[in-house]
């Protein structure tokens, strides 16, 4: 069954280099008469390509390609300047662990409101927490800040909230590993039980290749913008090594 | 997948929006005021400390405007600040809410209108266990009258629509301009300074009278006023205009928000 699809789809973006103003700074640039309208710039270009369900897919490229990009358009997080993206089913991105969470809210209030956040409800992230805490290893924690949480024990955190979700379209950007040895080895396990189960899409994208080759059915090279080229890892990925070197 | 279906909320659904706010709201509450539900008390002290230096600065003055007595001139100024106080802190940190959650709406998919909502709301309830109680008793014992006390609510939704309108165009422009909490400060002092809180509006010239009206909370203080304080009937005209000027408010706010959407989700 289709469970991504995107056809043609553009994405035209304010810069954020050129973006230092403040009202001060543009009302004289008016009155100097030197005031320029903010461009835009295209960072995606005609992008299509389908997955079916149980598809991994995993994106390459060099950094600045809009590899992240693509993902938010896919989640929904930015809408396409032109063309169309359906998804089937529940997305949960899986991006930059802990950035969601209040330093000043406890470990389990946070739970709950990254889990809403996510798009679970109250209900079934109270009955979530207790395995959440758990898995986290951090029931000793639960009513302390999480400004007082270790970076680690909170990235922990984030990946015990977000990995209990079991989604139809999973987001992975970068966050494989996670935590001191034992707890890599922990989160490697639920992350393979994730990629094994048939019905859940991924789509990942990683800076680390060798994990692509072996764990993703297709992969898509991004360059400035424009898939180069789609299809099978090890091919895709010694096309853009070559590329590079 | 069928099991999932149930935990997971369709993407735009009401019950979604409606459970971030909730969330939004309640963790807005329990971090200002940590557990302790005085601390909502605390947000009476500043309209009560600026009451005591108004009435011993301008109390003997103004006086004959309030048939003579010191305590109408004292509750005059305190429903005024009450209200002022709510317009101002409420919009300013609902300025700041698109801003402050950037990080947030760049990694997971969430309505971005929720979070100057969610400020607004948590300040209104703020409201309604600070100061709303204490301008009911008011209005019981000046007017005797429950009607009054009922009424007292529809300006209460005129603010609230108009601090949140405002708090959607601030919250999306500040994105923008990221200098703009301190030209917001000028504004909300003329805000402040055009409404006739601590003077009789009577004492304004003739001529400057109509630019003041212009105030969109003129007409809120004024019906607030008069529904609490005048122990008459409420009039209707005045809660008409209030909750009209909050309506108008909020749907240009809101559309504004709305058609600025696909520009501030880029510089966040």
């Amino acid at each position: 069954m289709e469970s991504v699809r995107l056809e043609n789809v553009s994405l035209f973006r304010r810069t954020k280099e050129e973006f230092s103003y403040t009202l001060k700074q543009t009302l004289f640039s008016i009155i100097e008469g030197k005031y320029k309208h903010p461009v835009k710039r295209k960072v995606l270009h005609e992008i299509s390509f389908k997955l079916n369900e149980g598809d991994k897919l995993g994106i390459i490229g060099a950094n600045g390609s809009g590899k992240s990009t693509l993902l938010k358009v896919i989640t929904g997080i930015l809408n396409p300047s032109s063309g169309t993206v359906r998804t089937r089913g529940s997305i949960a991105p899986l991006i930059e662990l802990g950035a969601g969470f209040n330093p000043d809210l406890s470990v389990i209030d946070n739970i709950l409101m990254y889990g809403v956040f996510l798009g679970f409800s109250r209900k079934y992230m109270r009955d979530k927490t207790e395995d959440i805490l758990e898995f986290a290893e951090l029931n000793d924690y639960k009513h302390a800040p999480v400004k007082s949480l270790s970076s680690g024990m909170a990235a922990r955190l984030g990946f015990a909230i977000a990995t209990d979700v079991h989604p139809d379209i999973l987001i992975l950007d970068e966050v494989l590993s996670v935590g001191d040895a034992s707890f890599q080895e922990k989160s490697k396990k639920r992350i393979d039980l994730l990629w094994n189960s048939t019905n859940i899409t991924i789509l990942l994208v990683s800076h680390d290749l060798d994990f692509i080759r072996d764990s993703c059915t297709q992969a898509i090279w991004l360059d400035r913008g424009k898939i180069i080229g789609i299809g099978k890892p090890n091919q895709m990925i010694k096309n853009y090594l070559d590329s590079v070197s | 997948m069928e099991i999932f279906q149930e935990k997971i909320y369709r993407e735009e659904s009401f019950q979604r929006y409606f459970e971030v706010v909730r969330t939004l709201v309640e963790f807005n509450l329990k971090i200002r005021y940590r557990g302790s539900f005085l601390g909502i008390y605390w947000s009476l002290l500043n309209p009560a400390i600026m009451t005591g230096v108004y009435t011993a600065i301008f109390g003997e003055a103004f006086i004959k405007y309030y048939n003579g007595s010191i305590l109408r001139y004292m509750l005059a100024a305190f429903t005024g600040l009450v209200i002022i106080h709510f317009f101002t802190t409420s919009t300013s940190q609902a300025l700041l809410s698109l801003t402050i959650n950037g990080t947030l709406l760049n990694k997971l998919k969430l309505p971005a209108a929720a979070f100057p909502l969610a400020m607004i709301f948590s300040h209104l309830v703020q409201f309604c266990i600070g100061a709303l109680p204490f301008l009911v008793i008011v209005t019981l014992i000046i007017s005797k009258s429950l009607l009054n006390a009922i009424a007292l609510l529809f300006p209460i939704i005129g603010l609230a629509m108009l601090c949140l309108g405002i708090g959607y165009i601030m919250s999306a422009l500040y994105v923008f301009f990221r200098d703009l909490h301190y030209f917001y400060e000028i504004i909300s002092f003329l805000m402040w300074i055009s409404t006739p809180v601590f003077y009789p509006a009577d004492i304004v010239p003739q001529n400057i009278q109509p630019i003041l009206k212009l105030n969109p909370l003129s007409s809120i203080i004024e019906s607030i006023r008069q529904i609490v304080l005048s122990a008459q009937f409420p009039d209707l005209f005045l809660i008409f205009q209030s909750v009209l000027t909050g309506s108008i408010v909020l749907i240009i706010g809101w559309l504004f928000f709305q058609i600025l959407k696909p520009h501030y989700m880029d510089l966040i």
